[in-house]
C-alpha cells in the first residue's frame, strides 16, 4: 500500500485503528484465570462447526429417507467425510460443554448481578439458540429416533396452531412431511450464523460494563500465550473425542434408518438436549411440554431479580454450594432422562425438576438475602 | 503478587535464546496442527471415488461396424467413436494439412496403432449443434464425414472441418486405448 492509499482507506474504513484498539494495543487485567479463555474457545468452536457444517451441507440431501442415505455416503464415500462428521458431532458436544460451563461460572460467581443482567440474558439467548440448532441438527440425521422425535415435536407444535398464528407450520412446514427436512436444514444454518451475531452482542455488552482494571497487561503476548495453553488442552480433549468417541452421548438407536411404522424403544435426544427433554415431560400433553421448557428458562432469565444480595457483594459460600448442587441436579436430571421411562426414573425426574425450581424460586432469594446481612 | 510485566522482562534477560527457541517451536507446532486440521476439510471438497468412477468410463468399441459411429455421453457431451473404412482412410491419409481451414494431419487425429478409430466430441464448433452422420444413411456432407443441421458446416471422417461457418476441427476428448476393443475416457 502506498503512503497515500493508507490514510485514504483508514479515514473511510478505520480497520487499523479498530485493530489497535481491540487487539494490538488492548490492555487487559493482569490476573487471568484459564476460564477467561471460555469465550475465545466458544467463538473458535462455533467457527469450526460452521466450516465442518459447510462441508457436510455440500453432500447432505434434505429429503426424508434420502437424508439418512446421504449421511451414509458422507461416512463411507466422501474423502475424510467420517472425520468431518466426527468434527461436527464432537464440536457440538464441546460447544455445549463450554456454554454450560460458562453459564455455571456466571451463576457461581454472581456475574448475572447488576450491571451484568443483559450479558447474562444474552448468554441464555445464545444457549437457547444453540439448543434449537442442536435439535435441528439432530432431526436432520433422520435416524430411527430423531424421526420420531421430530414427529412428536411437530405434533406438539400443531397444538399451538390457534396461537399466535401457525408458528409451528411456518417453521416445520406442517406436520413432519416431505418438505420438512429442507426447511430444517436451512434453519439450522441460518440460526448458526445468527448465533455469531448474539456472540458479538454479548461481547459488546460485556465491554460496556467492564470495570477498568488497576493493573493491566497487553493482549499480546500475555493473553494470546495464555489462551494458547487453554486452547491446547481443549484441542487435546477434542481430538480424543473425535477419534475415540465421536458420537458420545448420542442414542445409539439413532444410527439406524428411520422407520415410519416402528417406534424405537427409547426416544432420547443427544446428551446436551436431555435436561430440556426432561422439562418437556414435566406436565402432560403437548402444551404442557412447551410450558415446562418455557418455565425452566423463565427462572433462569429471572435469576438477576431473584438474587436478593446487595450490589457489589460477592456470593457467599452457602450460595456457591447451592449452585454446585444445582449443577449436579441438572446433570442427574439428564441421566434419568437418558435412561428411558421407568417408575424409579419418573420419581427421580420429578424430584430433580422440583429441586431445580426450588433452587431458583426459594433457595436463591433466601440464601442471598441471608448472606448479605 | 509481582507484576507480570516485570517477570517477562526478567525472563528475556535471563535466557533470550531459550525463549526464542520455544517460541519458534510452539508456532511451528501450531502451524503444522492447523495444516493437518485444514487438510480433511479441503480433501472432502474433492470428488468422491464414486463420482470419479463415473467420469472415467470404459467403453467397448469392438462391436462398432466400419463406416458407422457409436454415440455415448461423457461429462454431458456427446462423444462419437467412428470406425473408418479403408476407402475413407485412403481418401484422407495424404491430404496436405495446409490446404485445410484448420490444418491437422491424419496422424494428429488418431491414436498410433489404432488408426481406424476416430474419437471426437460430436458438437459443431461453430454453433454448438449436435452433428449428423453417425449412420451411413445420415446426411454426411460431400466429404463423407459429418454435417451440421443448424448452420450447414461439414466435416470429413477424421472430424476436420471442410466447409461452412465453422472454422475449427472437432475437439478430441481425453482417452486411451486399454486394448484393441476397449477405450477409457478421462
Amino acid at each position: 500500500m502506498s503512503d497515500q492509499t493508507k490514510p485514504w482507506l483508514e479515514s473511510r474504513l478505520p480497520l487499523a485503528a479498530s485493530f489497535r484498539a481491540h487487539v494490538s494495543e488492548r490492555q487487559l487485567a493482569h490476573n487471568r484465570p484459564y476460564l477467561a479463555a471460555l469465550g475465545t474457545l466458544i467463538v473458535g468452536t462455533l467457527i469450526f462447526l460452521a466450516l465442518s457444517g459447510f462441508v457436510l451441507s455440500l453432500y447432505y440431501v434434505a429429503v426424508e429417507g434420502d437424508a439418512y442415505n446421504s449421511i451414509q455416503v458422507i461416512m463411507r464415500g466422501v474423502n475424510d467425510g467420517w472425520l468431518i462428521r466426527g468434527f461436527h458431532a464432537t464440536g457440538t458436544t464441546m460447544l455445549f460443554g463450554l456454554v454450560y460451563l460458562s453459564i455455571f461460572r456466571a451463576l457461581i460467581t454472581g456475574a448475572y448481578r447488576v450491571p451484568g443482567e443483559l450479558v447474562w440474558m444474552l448468554k441464555l439467548i445464545f444457549l437457547l439458540m444453540i439448543l434449537l440448532i442442536g435439535y435441528l441438527g439432530y432431526a436432520l440425521e433422520d435416524g430411527a429416533v430423531s424421526y420420531w422425535s421430530l414427529h412428536q415435536v411437530t405434533l406438539a407444535g400443531a397444538q399451538l396452531s390457534s396461537f399466535p398464528g401457525n408458528i409451528s407450520n411456518w417453521f416445520f412446514g406442517g406436520p413432519a412431511g416431505q418438505g420438512t427436512l429442507a426447511r430444517l436444514a436451512v434453519m439450522h444454518g441460518l440460526l448458526a450464523f445468527m448465533a455469531f451475531g448474539v456472540l458479538a452482542l454479548h461481547y459488546y455488552a460485556k465491554q460496556a460494563i467492564a470495570v477498568a482494571p488497576k493493573r493491566t497487561v497487553s493482549l499480546h503476548p500475555y493473553y494470546t500465550s495464555h489462551h494458547f495453553v487453554a486452547a491446547a488442552v481443549f484441542v487435546l480433549l477434542f481430538a480424543v473425542l473425535v477419534f475415540y468417541a465421536p458420537h458420545l452421548g448420542e442414542n445409539p438407536l439413532n444410527a439406524v434408518a428411520a422407520n415410519p411404522l416402528v417406534v424405537p424403544t427409547v426416544v432420547t435426544p443427544p446428551w446436551y438436549l436431555l435436561p430440556v427433554s426432561a422439562f418437556s415431560t414435566m406436565f402432560p400433553g403437548a402444551k404442557g411440554g412447551i410450558i415446562g421448557v418455557i418455565a425452566a428458562f423463565a427462572v433462569l432469565f429471572a435469576v438477576p431479580w431473584l438474587d436478593r444480595s446487595p450490589k457489589d457483594a460477592s456470593p457467599g459460600l452457602f450460595y456457591k454450594f447451592l449452585v454446585v448442587v444445582l449443577g449436579l441436579d441438572v446433570f442427574a436430571l439428564g441421566c434419568t432422562t437418558a435412561d428411558g421411562p421407568s417408575l424409579i426414573n419418573s420419581i427421580l425426574t420429578t424430584v430433580f425438576i422440583g429441586w431445580y425450581f426450588l433452587h431458583f424460586l426459594v433457595l436463591t432469594p433466601l440464601a442471598t438475602a441471608r448472606e448479605s446481612k | 503478587m509481582a507484576n507480570a510485566a516485570v517477570h517477562a522482562v526478567d525472563d528475556e534477560v535471563e535466557a533470550p535464546a531459550k525463549r526464542d527457541f520455544l517460541k519458534i517451536l510452539t508456532v511451528s507446532a501450531g502451524a503444522v496442527a492447523l495444516g493437518a486440521t485444514a487438510w480433511p476439510f479441503i480433501n472432502a471438497l474433492n470428488p468422491t471415488a464414486a463420482e470419479l468412477a463415473v467420469s472415467n468410463p470404459i467403453i467397448d468399441v469392438g462391436a462398432i461396424a466400419p463406416n458407422t459411429a457409436m454415440r455415448i455421453v461423457w461429462l454431458g457431451q456427446p462423444i462419437y467413436i467412428r470406425k473408418l473404412t479403408p476407402q475413407q482412410i485412403a481418401d484422407n491419409e495424404y491430404i496436405v494439412p495446409d490446404t485445410l481451414p484448420d490444418p491437422a494431419s491424419y496422424t494428429d487425429r488418431v491414436k498410433p496403432g489404432y488408426e481406424s478409430f476416430v474419437v471426437v466430441v460430436g458438437l459443431n464448433t461453430g454453433i454448438s449443434c449436435e452433428l449428423l452422420g453417425n449412420s451411413p444413411t445420415d446426411p454426411r456432407g460431400p466429404f463423407d464425414g459429418w454435417s451440421c443441421p443448424c448452420d450447414g458446416s461439414v466435416y470429413d471422417p477424421l472430424g476436420r472441418v471442410r466447409g461452412g461457418p465453422a472454422r475449427k476441427n472437432l475437439a478430441i476428448p481425453r482417452f486411451t486405448f486399454l486394448s484393441d476393443t476397449q477405450i477409457q475416457f478421462g
